[in-house]
């Protein structure tokens, strides 16, 4: 493939990009014990609530932001960013999705995530939160019928403060790395979910996530509380405007899946991953982390496109014997971003699986790593690990790397990690270049191959939409 | 440990013509921070126990006091021995014709030049504390130069024993072994120690491969009881220079061994392969990293440890391809067997690769051994006992097969074998 | 010699033997077939003592001795052998090893002197030549790379040597060409003798014409539903198991 070829294909537009014109009611830049006040009070929360993030807070101030290797950014300012905005319309809680600016839903309309009634997705409730606050909760009725409590984090905490209180920081302590404490202080938003004993969720859950207005950071937070022999399937959408600075995403997500419970937890992240030259996109800095109880099970699947800088671990503590632990991962890198994201999986419960499949695809000038951990506690009994890792370069001016930590103190326990890079080859383009499969179909076909076993692991129509971000992302950076 | 780099700071350095070399040697293990828990390359092994700081330096006559063997059975090899770091010409068999082989105390101009050019040439001393620690003390060393299209008959069998001293010592070895053009070496250093030996050996060893030259190197760390040792293997190869290379581990209670291969030349060929051992309290750490700066080259690497009772085993294997090493082939093995419920096993197997037309793939795994072959056994009347055994013994003895140097294998087996049987009688159908 | 009574075992919770009932006398060879899943597999697993295979209930009788009392290789010992019907690769192990291990102990069980090196290799080189393995797999690794065909002549191999009183073939006939076939029943067919007895576990009656059974059995959910002599594998070829089942379930 020709270079001009693989530059018209680059110079493809990042299609969420587009800028809504909303009134917000912004806070200035900076970070003081008055700005966390500020966000405690417009929410209106309850005394133990600040008392929290000011701890929270605390120890952040105490602490060093991580180093990595093979990641280079241009650090945070933290005062220079805002650490609340919301939509003016949004100040006096509309009642109903009648009541919510007509521009806000357009902006969910353009990103394919109708609000409306009429046109919701069928068969799932949608989250929306729009930079610091949710905007819109679907299918709230429906879901309240089978016990389901899925809502903004922040009505939760005025509504169901037991649980809150219970659950949260629970398996993400406040303290537990330096983006997680910033977020456990100045979180502002984000989705609750509490499936009851025994229920089946009966349609999927979602959250879309958009960041809007300029130099702010978003730092939402999401609990998942799975009840004994519950199910539920939860979806996780991401996108934000172009601009030309970094904007920083710290986000702090939490699930408990209690005795027999299931939770399937799906992200397409698709940030604004900056220009082709590297300037702007969204730092994302994220803790994942969920906790297995006996029987449980967690699955994590990710597709992760955008963002300038991820680092990002989906976790599994394996507590409970029996529990299984799963991460499905595809992370595409292209020009100047750089990915470390990986899982961690814990093994302390007896007889615990955990399966790992990440697929890391690099173009451009961009650097994609793998980094995980596989640890067997001595309590771990008949626990298996199966780590499968592959990489696809496409270009050679791009980087793959993988670091898997394999940490075993029970002989009991069976590892197994396989990691293998390879390229598109010529010899496969040209054989569907011969067959009459033009060179971009052709890559997208054997990129969209590569990433299979993730995608099937998918909600359909988030496999979907997977494939086509794929496609959008990589289109043309075959050298 | 300051109080170590304090004693090493207090150190006199010896005054001839290595002295340059010795003095950058000190500046850079002066300036260089001794690794904490935070360092990533020391994550897992901790100096604490062995960088103590009343260790004698300065041994200068050579122990008689050694209690212990080294003898390859059936190895036509010039064999030199060193105790606690001081050559011993009573203990060592050097054919006086042998022109490839000298110590650094006796090296002539020409010799001397080209220590002077590459020691140290290929090793980054302000990141390598260690080896700048022992350059700057700087004993006696190797110098292994096999000139051009040379072969010598005879391989080289370089011993460094731990004599039994009444002070805890700290030794370091050094070798170079250059071989040039088209020629062809054979080099196995071995460490060996009396089980009451507290010795910490500090260990550099170079390997310099030029075009088309071929190296076989063996290392074998066989030190009993306190005979700790913190070593480095550095190896360039240059175009179509094939290296095969060995390490086998095991008996002292801490080992920590970096194994550097750089490809540098189009066209190389490394082999790096090696088994590691530790049982009762020991602890063993394994870093190799594998670069390969330029195209067409290949890196095959196998490790396997079987770690017992409350042993630790650290393994850390890095493969780095470099932007223009394109059409590189490279893979990496490592299989771990934890037999006791208190061992530990640490692994990283580590891709970093900057060009896309390569092959690389590494896999790791810990397990113990496989139920399904030791009932397969059982059912064809073996013990339970013996079958452990063998499935331990097998499983590393898959790596001894295919050595070119057989009699090292011949030597090694038996050891290998006894370590993993309590009773000699459950080895008798293994040797 | 072997007296089965009203076995059941369970793998994995799961009953797969319900009251399985069989007696072979010495020199006898009994056919098994019956279905997949029938439990044929099982009941080899079973004698054997494989881990995983919990006996539930019944007992069995092997030389006047409680067979479920004993280790697996004191089954092995007392003269129980089972060819596998996927046997194991041990790599770094040679079959030389492994084998004269096994003859070793077999034999001192037995109150026999061990071989020495030199009659050992004979008789194994005896052994291999009989069974059409080049000599060199000797000195391979256990089933390392061998094919399916070499796998189950090395399984006659190791019966040959360690020259047991019952022999357990699990399937060996499948996967294997007819070449393979007749080298495998050659080697059964020559161990036969009035002390020794075989059980021939197997799906199609095709082995049967290579190895002529005393008995047959067929074996479906667990229990022996109906014997004869080997016409009984002639009509099961022609009509399957299917008719069987209905006759049994009546």
């Amino acid at each position: 493939m020709s270079q001009e070829q693989i530059d018209r294909l680059i110079k493809k537009e990042y299609a969420a990009g587009f800028v809504s014109n909303i009134e917000s009611e912004t806070l200035p830049p900076g970070l003081d014990e008055n700005v966390i006040r500020f966000i405690s009070g417009k929410k209106n929360e309850p005394e133990w609530m600040l008392e929290w993030r000011l701890k929270a807070y605390r120890a952040w101030l105490e602490m060093e932001e991580p180093e990595w290797a093979h990641v280079a950014y241009e650090k945070t300012d933290y005062q220079a960013v805002s650490y609340y905005s919301a939509p003016k319309s949004m100040a006096d809680k509309p009642k109903s999705l009648d009541e919510v600016d007509p521009e806000l839903l357009e902006t969910y309309n353009k990103l394919g995530i109708p609000l409306h009634e009429q046109e919701m997705l069928a068969g799932v409730a949608v989250d929306a939160v729009f930079d610091s606050v949710s905007v819109a909760t679907t299918f709230r009725s429906k879901l309240k019928e089978a016990g389901v409590i899925f809502c903004s984090i922040s009505e939760a905490i005025q509504e169901y403060p037991e649980l809150v209180k219970k659950y949260l920081g629970s398996v993400v302590p406040q303290k537990d790395n330096f983006f997680a404490a910033l977020n456990s202080a100045v979180f502002s938003d984000g989705s609750f979910v509490y499936i009851p004993k025994g229920v089946r969720c009966p349609m999927e859950l979602s959250t879309y996530f958009r960041i809007n207005e300029s130099n702010t950071g978003q730092f939402e937070r999401t609990l998942i509380v799975a009840d004994e022999g519950s199910h539920v399937s939860y979806l996780e959408g991401c996108t934000a405007p172009m601009r030309d600075e970094n904007q920083l995403h710290a986000a702090v997500v939490e699930l408990v899946a209690l005795d027999n419970a299931n939770i399937k937890y799906s992200t397409v992240q698709n940030w604004y991953p900056g220009d082709s030259e590297g300037k702007g996109g969204i730092y994302n800095f994220v803790t994942k982390r969920g906790i297995a109880h006996d029987h449980a099970r967690i699955s994590w699947t990710q597709v992760e496109t955008g963002s300038a800088v991820t680092w990002k671990y989906p976790s599994c503590v394996l507590k409970g014997d029996h529990s299984v632990g799963e991460f499905y991962s595809v992370a595409l890198t292209n020009n100047c971003q750089q990915a470390d994201t990986g899982t961690k999986m814990i093994h302390l419960g007896k007889n615990t699986r955990s399966t790992i499949i990440s697929k890391g695809i690099s173009a451009g000038r961009s650097s994609n790593a793998y980094r995980g951990l596989v640890r067997m506690n001595p309590g771990a009994e008949g626990a298996r690990n199966y780590t499968q890792c592959d990489s696809l370069l496409i270009g050679d001016t791009c980087a793959a790397h993988t670091f898997p930590y394999i940490e075993s103190k029970n002989p009991s326990a069976i590892i197994e990690h396989e990691a293998t890079t390879s390229k598109v080859s010529d010899d496969q383009l040209y054989l569907c270049q011969q067959r009459g499969i033009d060179v971009e179909k052709a890559v997208s076909m054997i990129v969209n191959g590569f990433c299979k076993e993730v995608f099937k692991e998918l909600p359909m129509e988030f496999a979907v939409e997977a494939g086509k971000l794929l496609e959008v992302s990589l289109e043309g950076s075959v050298g | 440990m300051s109080d170590f780099v304090a004693a090493t700071q207090a150190l006199t350095i010896a005054e001839d013509w290595l002295t340059p070399l010795r003095e950058r040697g000190r500046s850079c293990w002066q300036a260089w921070s001794l690794p904490t828990r935070k360092t990533e390359a020391w994550k897992y092994t901790s100096l604490s126990s062995v960088l103590k700081p009343d260790y004698r330096f300065d041994v200068s006559a050579p122990s008689n006091d050694v209690d212990a063997q080294w003898k390859i059975d059936d190895l036509d090899a010039n064999v030199m021995v060193f105790v606690d770091g001081v050559f011993s010409a009573r203990l060592s068999e050097l054919d006086e014709r042998e022109l490839s082989v000298c110590r650094f105390s006796e090296a002539d101009a020409t010799q001397q030049a080209l220590i002077e050019s590459e020691l140290n040439a290929h090793i980054d001393l302000e990141q390598q504390g260690f080896a700048a620690l022992n350059t700057q003390t700087l004993g006696e060393g190797v110098l292994v130069h096999v000139a051009a299209a040379a072969q010598p008959d005879k391989a080289l069998h370089i011993v460094w024993v731990s004599s039994s001293p009444e002070q805890a010592t700290y030794c370091s070895a050094r070798v170079l072994v250059v071989v040039e053009s088209g020629a062809q070496a054979q080099v196995i250093e071995h460490y060996v120690g009396s089980p009451s030996a507290e010795v910490l050996t500090n260990s550099v060893t170079e390997l310099v491969l030029r075009d088309n030259a071929r190296l076989t190197y063996y290392r074998l760390h066989e030190e009993a009881g306190a005979a700790n040792h913190i070593g480095g293997v550095h190896a360039v190869l240059g175009r179509a220079a094939h290296l095969d290379s060995f390490f086998l581990t095991f008996g002292s209670d801490l080992k920590r061994l970096d194994i550097v291969v750089h490809h540098r030349g189009e066209g190389g060929e490394s082999y790096i392969n090696g088994v590691y051992l530790p049982r009762e309290k020991q602890h063993i750490d394994v870093h190799t990293s594998i670069e390969h700066a330029v195209p067409h080259c290949n890196s095959n690497e196998t490790f396997r440890g079987i770690v017992a009772d409350s042993a630790r085993a650290v393994f850390n294997g890095r493969i780095h391809i470099h932007r223009d090493a394109q059409k590189t082939e490279a893979y990496l093995s490592n299989k771990n067997l934890l037999t006791s419920n208190k061992a530990e096993v640490d692994t990283k197997p580590e891709l970093e690769i900057y060009a896309d037309d390569v092959r690389c793939a590494h896999g790791a795994t810990v397990a113990q051994l496989d139920k399904e072959a030791v009932h397969y056994l059982k059912t064809r009347g073996v013990s339970q006992e013996e079958a452990l055994v063998m499935l331990s013994f097998g499983f590393i003895n898959e790596l001894f097969t295919d050595l070119s140097i057989p009699a090292v294998g011949n030597y090694a087996r038996p050891k290998l074998a006894a370590l993993f049987a309590r009773e000699s009688d459950l080895t008798r159908h293994l040797l | 010699m072997l007296t089965i009574d009203s076995l059941n075992a369970e793998v994995e919770d799961k009953a797969i033997l319900k009251g399985l009932s069989l007696e072979v006398k010495p020199g006898e060879v009994h056919a098994i077939m019956g279905p997949n899943g029938a439990g044929k597999s099982t009941l080899g697993h079973v004698l054997s003592g494989r881990e995983g295979y919990e006996v539930t209930g019944g007992r069995v009788d092997f030389h006047g001795k409680d067979l479920l009392d004993l280790e697996t290789e004191e089954r092995a010992r007392e003269g129980l052998f089972l060819a596998f019907q996927y046997p194991v690769e041990i790599p770094g192990v040679s079959n030389m090893e492994f084998l004269k291990a096994a003859v070793d102990a077999v034999r001192e069980h037995r109150g026999l002197e061990a071989l020495d090196a030199v009659n050992f290799m004979k008789k194994a080189r005896e052994a291999c030549k009989a069974v059409n393995l080049k000599q060199d797999f000797l000195k391979r690794g256990v089933n390392e790379g061998f094919s399916g065909g070499e796998k189950k002549r090395n399984e006659i191999m190791q019966m040959m040597l360690l020259e047991p009183s019952l022999a357990i073939l699990d399937e060996t006939d499948s996967g294997l060409d007819i070449d393979a076939l007749q080298v495998v029943a050659d080697g059964v067919n020559a161990l036969r003798s009035p002390e020794r007895s075989f059980i021939v576990v197997t799906h199609y009656q095709r082995l049967l014409n290579y190895i002529e059974p005393d008995y047959v059995h067929v074996l479906a959910d667990g229990r022996i539903v109906k014997s004869g002599d080997k016409s009984l594998a002639l009509e099961l070829e022609e009509k399957g198991y299917a008719w069987l089942e209905d006759e049994v379930n009546g």
